[in-house]
Formats: structure tokens, C-alpha cells, sequence
């Protein structure tokens, strides 16, 4: 056994985040770890590596108790994680973010050896036959270029242990593939890896066992060839019932028009559609497609350099934000913590955020009516919260992501825009969303789904429109509609 | 270990203000019948309420996470503007409008500068100050101001209605003025939105630029009032005499964002913070300690006071 915990507890503020866990990994093994959010994952995640202490129980690494006081403890120990807010310094190139906690090659006198190093990280880069252009500074490289070079750093050290957690979160799907390519030669190796993700499919292809954790319990591991998805799901969640497509393909008059939409930074080079009241709409395009830069140009969040975009048939002049939601156009931004909500005011304050105005008279604020209706999106949204007042960092991914919605629904939008809205969210708010969104589309609404993850598109949309290298492409009618079919689009120049 | 989380916690809510009272009572001790007399509190008020006039200023870019670095240079240029007027013989309410005003454009060409050219405003205000420092020289030719200010002048900054100074009722008005708008109305929590998180602001709906511009204006014809104030306290006018306020207001405002838990700049704290400079100063003046002790003693506190709040920040987030 590489990696053993026995009857590990850890609890914030009286709530238990881990219960007698006991969790092994073996030699070599990849191991899928599963669970919603608050399940306990990031927990065991930040214990193995130093980051949290244990109340209680106890870690043995080969049968031998050990104590892991701090990261670098962890890293003595041979676990390595990487996280999916990557943690790269933006202004250093590839060598130094490799080195980062690693003693540099020293010359004989005095100063850095950095043609040795070089050599150094070249050799483990041949190892695992990764190319990535070290020379440049951590903030001009790609997410999947960083998360490789977070991987040569892992490697840098005997790394006996691998954690990935969410990995795929920003990758498409062909990064996603050469990152799994990487993983199963990381495997050849020896290294044994904790895959830690809500993508089923990949749980599913990569790992040898899954551990699932419900509310800080481990509730059973198993061999992946033994169970199905279905099965797992039904053990993460205490009810989940599985949705089926609506077949309701009556669509109204057109709500948002966008034609010849380019960027002025050149991502987007003429992109357009048309979504109509009540249709679902779903955007995929692979990373770097230009999904998301589209929809910060029709919402008037980046600069365009030519296109039109018209709502209800009247043509947004002025185009920006502020505009776009007074002509009923709202947008859920795929960075949630960077774009999306305001982390130092409450849940109520970032509900009612771009409609503050509304509950003001004379530039006064009427906090009763503003807490009022905040509290009426908490239960229509479910949001699992304290109440209104409760800063919004105590609450869960999943829970955070409800308020970004809560945010947009406040302002009644005839469209709105979404981009990755189930990011790193639980499978209960994942259906809750798809749930909301359908909602919206039947109340007459427009609404542009957009994701990286085309079965959830196929699962969610009416029609589903491919965007790539900056254009938008063919538009497909969800019926029958198959995956390879879509990719097909995305890589067909 | 739920007990030491409370007092952690405890402690970073309220150790500032504790640092507050113990500085009290330590005084209390050493000079009851000089510091603890109705006519010194009254004194404090008035000697605290120049800084927290422009402390507030201070605040108000702070809370969009930005700084005004030229305020000092701002307080200074009102303060010889107004005295200049005020010999030259026009009306107070003009000596007291006009620098105001001139300040507030200077403001809003600083959130100019910062909004539309992204530099910071660190360096932006830096520069600024040094240009209004350069100009306010010049227009002096570097001699204070004092001969033939007019009583009805420095009737504001002397007089007291009710035996309560004028000054400190400015002050106080000003400041649940401001706590007001930060607390209850969409300006403040534009301001505050802004400062948390920019570009989200911006996708809300929030006119980014407008708000800070207006933050920058604001915090600019505040100091300019802390200068004009000044120069009607003292009958008279230095080129240079705003400029120690410029770190005495931030220190104001970074101790005030260690108290009342919230950990942003707010103008309640900024008042706790500025009172507790000016009592120390107070006291320890009263108790004949050299300036140079003073000097030491304040920046122990403000150190203190800031590391006392991280303290208990340890394994919890």
C-alpha cells in the first residue's frame, strides 16, 4: 500500500469536513476520487499535502506512520498535487516555476548554473515526451501548457504520488487528451495518481478504482470495471433522478441576433447566430475557439472590431454591460471567482449587484426589500446558505454558482448568456441548472449555453451551433445528433 | 480549541479597538487630572478633526482599491489657496468653495489618468502630488501666508458652538455623512463592489470608470477642505503644511481597516483609527514626551494592530 489514512477526521467550526476516513492507493494504481461538492475531496486532497492538519487518525506512507507537518513534508514524502487554479508565478519562465522549491544548480563559486538546470528539466520533459517552450514566462503559456509544466515540476522529484485534481477543468478536448497520454506513461512509470473530477467519463477511462465520498464519509471503493456511472451516481447522491430531453422544439420570434461579431483583439474573427424565445441554444467549440470571447463581445464586457447584435429586433448601439442588461441581456461568466462574484460582500449584496439601482430611492439602499428578494432567489435557487448575510466564500462551488445566477435572474433577462454556468459544480446543482435553465427557455426566454463539455451540451441544448478558430460554423438540431458528428466540425480545417 | 478560535476571532474584531481603551487607560494612570478632563476630550475631537476629514477622503479610494497619494499636496494647495483668496478680500464661502472645487477636478483628472491609461494610481497621485507641490511653491514663492486674513476667515476654524469646536462638528457631520453613503446607498456599494472585485463590477452593470473618477474627486476635495480648514484654524497658510497628513490619513484608514471585523476599509474604522493617533499624540504630549518618542510609539501601534488582526488567520481558510 503506497498511501494509507486510518479513522481520518478533520472538522471546521463543529462540522465534520472529514469522518473516519480510511483511504488507501496502491503502487502504481490511478485512483478515482468522486464526490459532490463539500463531499470532503479537497479536504483529504489538502491533508495529504500539508496544506490542512488532521484532528485525528493517522497516514502511513508503505506501512510506515508518517506526519505531514507542511507541504514541503509532503513533498519529502513523494506527493505531489496539482491544482486546478494552477499555481504557476506569472512573471517566471518555465524553468524557473519549475524550480520553484527546489534547490537550484549552483556553479562552482557562486551563482546559478542555469544551463544545467535546463538540461535538467529537458531530460524529464524527453522522459515524459512533453514540448512546451520553457523560455517563456508562465503568464504567455496556455492552461494545459502550464498544467504540463506543473507536471515537470511534480517529476522534478521522486514523485511517488500524483494528485490531479480537476485537471481537465479549462482543456479541450484534444489538451485533453494529450494530458491523459501523459498520465497513462506517468503510470507506466510507476507513479501512482488520485484523479480527482465531477467528469464521469473520464473517471470512467482512466482510473483502475473509484473511492466515492458522500458528506465527508468515504461510502465504498471499487474496481472500475465492476460498476457503472449510474451506480456511481447513485452512491455520490442521496436522490438523483436522470433527466430526459424535453421534445419540445416550438421556438418564437428571434430574441438575440448577433452577425459578423470580431473581436478587436482578433480571437474572434465573425461569429453570429440567432437564439429564438424559448430555445436552448448550445455553443461548442474547442479552448481557444473563441466561445467565450464571443460572448464577452455581445455582451459589450470586450472590445469588437465590427458586428452587429440586436435584441428583439432592435440593434444595440451603445454596447456595453451596463447596456446589455438594460436591454435584458445577462451573462454568467465562466470565470466564476474572477468575473462573476464580488468575494468580499455577502450573498445578498452579489444577488442584487447589478440591480442595486432598483432598490434605491434617491441613491438610498432599502435593505429590507433587498433582503426580501434576495431571499426569495435563495429558495427558488435552492442556494444552500446561513441566509442572506452569510459571506459568500463560506458557501460551496455549487452554491456560489446559484448566486451568480440568482445575480442575473434578478434583472429578469429575455436572454441570457452562459458560459460553462456547471463548471466544477456538484452533480445535484449541475441538474439543477440544466433544470432552471429549460425553466427560463419555456418562460419565453433566449438562453446561449455554452460549454466545453459537448454531452452536456447535447444533453441540455435545442440546437447546437459549432465554433471554431473564431468562426462559428454549423448549426446541428439536437435530434440524433451525435458526438463524433459535432467534433467532426471542430476539426475539420 | 473552540475557545482559542473565539479569542482569535474576538481579537480580530475588536483588538484594535482594546489597543484603543488600553492607550486610555494607560494615560488615565499616568495623568488622570490632565487627560481625563471634559476640556481635553473636547480638545482631542478638535485635534483629530482635521485628520479624519481627509482620513475619510483617504477611505473613500481605498474602498476602490486605489490609493491618492497626493492629498497632502491636495491639503497643502487648499489651504494657501483659501488664504490667498481670504486676503485678497473675497467672500469666506468662496475662500472655502473654490479650492474645494479646484481639488475636486485635480481628483477627477487623477481617475482619469488611472481609468482611462490603466497606470496605477500609486504612481499616478505620487506624480501629481509632486506637480501640485511644484505649483503651490510657486504660487506662494514659498512663504506662508498670515498677514491680513480676515476674521471672518478663521471664525469657522476657531470658533465652537455650545462649547462644542465648529471643527468637530464638521467632523462628525462629515463622518456619518460618509458612513452613511458607504453603508446605505448604491454609491457605496458600487465603491465597495469595485474595490472587491473590478471586473465583475463591470459585468454587473457597474460604470467602473464613473465610480472610481468620482471616489478620486471626492477623497480630493476632502483634503482640500482639511486644508482650507487648516488654514482657518491657524490664521495662516504654509505651502508645505498639508503635506503630513498625506501618512498620517493612511495610517488612519489601514488601522480602521483592522477594526469592526470587516477587514475594508470603512469610515467608522478610519474614525476609531484616526482618534486613536490623536489620543496617543494627546497624551503624550501632555505626559511632555519628545516628538521623536511619539514618532516611534505610533508606528509600534499601527504594526501592532495590523498583526494583531492576522493573528488566528492560521489553519481555518
Amino acid at each position: 500500500m503506497l498511501l494509507e489514512t486510518r479513522k481520518l477526521c478533520k472538522q471546521f467550526g463543529g462540522v465534520y469536513a472529514l469522518n473516519d476516513i480510511d483511504f488507501e492507493i496502491r503502487e502504481g494504481e490511478i485512483l478515482g476520487l468522486v464526490g459532490e461538492n463539500g463531499a470532503g475531496k479537497s479536504t483529504l486532497i489538502k491533508i495529504l499535502t500539508g496544506v490542512y492538519h488532521k484532528d485525528s487518525g493517522e497516514i502511513f506512507r508503505d506501512g510506515v506512520r508518517v506526519v505531514i507537518g507542511n507541504p514541503g513534508e509532503s513533498r519529502e514524502l513523494g506527493i505531489n498535487v496539482i491544482h486546478q487554479d494552477r499555481n504557476l508565478i506569472p512573471a517566471f519562465n518555465g524553468i524557473e516555476n519549475v524550480f520553484l522549491g527546489l534547490p537550484y544548480e549552483k556553479r562552482a563559486c557562486i551563482g546559478v548554473d542555469w544551463t544545467k538546470m535546463k538540461r535538467r528539466v529537458n531530460d524529464v520533459m524527453d522522459e515524459l515526451g512533453i514540448t512546451v517552450n520553457l523560455s517563456l514566462p508562465a503568464s504567455h503559456l496556455t492552461p494545459p501548457q502550464k498544467t504540463m509544466v506543473e507536471i515537470i515540476r511534480a517529476m522534478m522529484t521522486r514523485c511517488k504520488l500524483l494528485i490531479l485534481d480537476e485537471p481537465t477543468a479549462s482543456l479541450t478536448d484534444r489538451e485533453t487528451e494529450k494530458l491523459f497520454a501523459l498520465i497513462a506513461k506517468l503510470k507506466e512509470k510507476g507513479t501512482s495518481i488520485l484523479y480527482v473530477t465531477h467528469r464521469m467519463d473520464e473517471i470512467f477511462r482512466l482510473t483502475d478504482r473509484i473511492t466515492v465520498f458522500k458528506n465527508g464519509r468515504s461510502v465504498d471503493t471499487v474496481g472500475t470495471a465492476n460498476v457503472d456511472k449510474e451506480q456511481i451516481i447513485s452512491m455520490m447522491t442521496d436522490n438523483w433522478v436522470s433527466e430526459k430531453a424535453k421534445a419540445n422544439k416550438q421556438f418564437g420570434a428571434g430574441r438575440l441576433q448577433a452577425e459578423h461579431i470580431a473581436s478587436a483583439d482578433g480571437v474572434v474573427k465573425d461569429a453570429g447566430f440567432t437564439v429564438h424565445s424559448g430555445e436552448i441554444l448550445g455553443i461548442f467549440g474547442l479552448g481557444g475557439s473563441g466561445r467565450t470571447e464571443m460572448l464577452e463581445c455581445i455582451y459589450g464586457q470586450r472590445p469588437t472590431a465590427a458586428g452587429t447584435v440586436a435584441i428583439d429586433g432592435k440593434t444595440v448601439t451603445k454596447s456595453s454591460p451596463a447596456n446589455s442588461l438594460k436591454n435584458g441581456m445577462a451573462l454568467i461568466c465562466e470565470d466564476r471567482r474572477g468575473k462573476a462574484l464580488v468575494t468580499s460582500l455577502n450573498v445578498k449584496q452579489n444577488i442584487v449587484l447589478s440591480t442595486i439601482n432598483h432598490y434605491a430611492r434617491f441613491g438610498i439602499v432599502n435593505e429590507n426589500r433587498e433582503v426580501k428578494d434576495a431571499k426569495e432567489k435563495i429558495d427558488r435557487l435552492n442556494i444552500r446558505t446561513e441566509g442572506p448575510k452569510q459571506p459568500i466564500l463560506q458557501l460551496s462551488g455549487g452554491n456560489q454558482q446559484k448566486v451568480v445566477f440568482a445575480k442575473a435572474l434578478m434583472s429578469d433577462p429575455k436572454v441570457l448568456l452562459c458560459d460553462e454556468p456547471t463548471q466544477a459544480v456538484d452533480v445535484k446543482t449541475r441538474q439543477d441548472i440544466h433544470k432552471l435553465l429549460r425553466q427560463k427557455a419555456d418562460e419565453g426566454k433566449a438562453v446561449v449555453f455554452v460549454s466545453s463539455d459537448l454531452k452536456e451540451v447535447l444533453e441540455v441544448a435545442d440546437n447546437v451551433l459549432v465554433m471554431a478558430n473564431g468562426r462559428t460554423g454549423k448549426q446541428f438540431i439536437n435530434e440524433g445528433l451525435t458526438s463524433e458528428q459535432v467534433l467532426a466540425c471542430c476539426y475539420a480545417d | 480549541m473552540n475557545k482559542k478560535a473565539s479569542l482569535a476571532d474576538f481579537m480580530k474584531a475588536y483588538g484594535t479597538m482594546l489597543a484603543g481603551a488600553l492607550i486610555v487607560i494607560v494615560f488615565g494612570i499616568l495623568s488622570f487630572d490632565a487627560f481625563f478632563t471634559f476640556g481635553n476630550f473636547i480638545n482631542i475631537t478638535r485635534q483629530i478633526s482635521l485628520l479624519v476629514i481627509i482620513a475619510l477622503g483617504a477611505t473613500l479610494v481605498m474602498s476602490v482599491d486605489e490609493f491618492d497619494l497626493s492629498i497632502g499636496a491636495m491639503a497643502s494647495l487648499g489651504g494657501v489657496t483659501a488664504a490667498k483668496m481670504a486676503v485678497w478680500g473675497a467672500p469666506t464661502i468662496l475662500c472655502f468653495a473654490l479650492p474645494v472645487m479646484i481639488c475636486f477636478v485635480i481628483g477627477l483628472l487623477n481617475g482619469f489618468i488611472v481609468t482611462k491609461f490603466r497606470v496605477l494610481s500609486f504612481i499616478t497621485s505620487l506624480a501629481m502630488g509632486t506637480v501640485i507641490g511644484g505649483f503651490t511653491f510657486r504660487f506662494t514663492g514659498g512663504a506662508t501666508i498670515f498677514e491680513n486674513i480676515p476674521k471672518s476667515f478663521t471664525y469657522i476654524g476657531s470658533g465652537s458652538l455650545f462649547s462644542i469646536p465648529l471643527l468637530s462638528i464638521i467632523m462628525i457631520l462629515l463622518t456619518v455623512f460618509f458612513w452613511f453613503t458607504m453603508r446605505h446607498t448604491a454609491f457605496g456599494r458600487k465603491l465597495y463592489a469595485i474595490g472587491g472585485n473590478e471586473v465583475a463590477s463591470r459585468v454587473s452593470g457597474i460604470n467602473v470608470t464613473l465610480h472610481k473618477n468620482l471616489a478620486f474627486a471626492l477623497c480630493a476635495a476632502l483634503a482640500a477642505l482639511t486644508g482650507v480648514l487648516m488654514a482657518s484654524r491657524l490664521g495662516s497658510a504654509h505651502p508645505t503644511g498639508g503635506d503630513g497628513f498625506f501618512l498620517q490619513a493612511y495610517a488612519a484608514a489601514f488601522l480602521g481597516r483592522t477594526v469592526f471585523r470587516e477587514g475594508v476599509p470603512n469610515i467608522w474604522g478610519t474614525f476609531v483609527g484616526a482618534a486613536i493617533l490623536g489620543i496617543l499624540a494627546n497624551g503624550l504630549t501632555i505626559m511632555q514626551v519628545p516628538t521623536f518618542m511619539q514618532d516611534l510609539l505610533t508606528g509600534c501601534i499601527i504594526i501592532l494592530a495590523v498583526v494583531a488582526q492576522k493573528i488566528g488567520h492560521g489553519d481555518a481558510k
